[in-house]
């Protein structure tokens, strides 16, 4: 037999501490979970949503760009698509909100033959610059809201709308 | 605009844009034949006049669809809503039906009749082009009538 054979104070002792600590651990562990939650949380609102439109096809030239997403109304969820206007200004991608300022319809690029080169609202007549900024004189008080925009392998995706940021 | 209570409110409050009122006429068949084309007609109209409120919200009010079945159709009903309308503030009315019944009084009401479309076997892809191509077909009504004025 071995010199160092465990007595029955030194066995008790070891069995109380081991089964001590897992009740400590137990407690302590759903304790510090708890604490360190809020950093481990994603941010909702923050969600980016990956469209089907490449980076490098992205021109001057603003083109529509849908962008579908699931969104839940109390117990109907339901697929809703979205649009932006994309472009490039020199190297930034810019990506504006189709949603008219003066009251919610939807802008179109160029589709007044007057004003080619500008947003124009076929509600009442609205127009914006490229860049987003209201015409004064036409009805919207403010110029186009703007999405967040990232590069996800080659894909452009969309986030949270946000005022314009290019307009000074 | 919809028609409920925050809505509405922008209306009232900004009554001298938004003009135009939209109502879909739904048929509502119930013999055993024509009920899935019925079904058909309701949702295509209903998916419709909701993208045309969409494209448009800040000019047009979209009514609650006015339904009736076969016994209950009328012709009155759309000249006298008309009216109702045209006393509530809107310049221009008009009905959006799949129903070729109320094709015949379109002389004195604005009638827009679109053939159904079956969206039930779409994906969504394929619903928001066909979507987009019949209000294609709506804009130039609808822009006539803004023209007029």
């Amino acid at each position: 037999m071995s010199n160092n054979r465990v007595s029955r104070r030194q066995f008790l002792s070891y069995t109380l501490t081991g089964v001590g600590g897992f009740m400590a651990a137990g407690m302590l562990m759903p304790m510090l979970r708890f604490a360190i939650d809020p950093v481990l949380q994603s941010h909702a609102g923050g969600n980016f949503i990956k469209t089907e439109h490449k980076i490098a096809d992205i021109t001057e030239k603003p083109v529509k760009v849908d962008l579908k997403f699931e969104q839940v109304d109390a117990w109907y969820k339901s697929e809703v698509t979205n649009v932006a206007w994309v472009f490039k200004q020199g190297d930034q991608i810019v990506a504006l909100s189709p949603v008219c300022k003066h009251l919610g319809c939807m802008v179109d690029w160029g589709s007044d033959s007057t004003h080619p080169d500008q947003f124009f609202c076929s509600c009442h007549g609205g127009r914006y610059e490229k860049n987003g900024n209201n015409v004064k004189g036409t009805p919207p008080l403010g110029p186009l809201d703007e999405y967040e925009v990232k590069e996800e392998d080659g894909y452009l995706s969309l986030g949270p709308i946000r005022a314009n940021t290019l307009v000074k | 605009m919809y028609f409920n209570a925050s809505d509405v409110t922008s209306f009232m409050a900004q009554k001298e844009f938004i003009d135009t009122a939209i109502v879909p006429l739904v048929s509502v068949d119930l013999t055993p034949e024509k009920m899935k084309q019925s079904g058909t007609e309701a949702d295509f109209l209903l998916s419709l006049t909701s993208f045309i409120e969409q494209q448009f919200k800040g000019r047009l009010l979209l009514m609650p669809p006015f339904s009736s079945s076969a016994t209950l159709k009328n012709e009155d009903l759309p000249k006298q809503l008309e009216a109702q309308l045209h006393n509530a503030g809107f310049k221009h009315v008009f009905f959006i039906t799949c129903d070729h019944f109320w094709t015949n009084i379109g002389e004195e009401v604005n009638v827009i009749w679109l053939p159904a479309i079956p969206l039930e076997s779409m994906d969504r892809g394929v619903k928001n082009s066909i979507l987009e191509d019949q209000l294609r077909q709506v804009i130039p009504m609808l822009s006539t009538k803004w023209a007029q004025i």
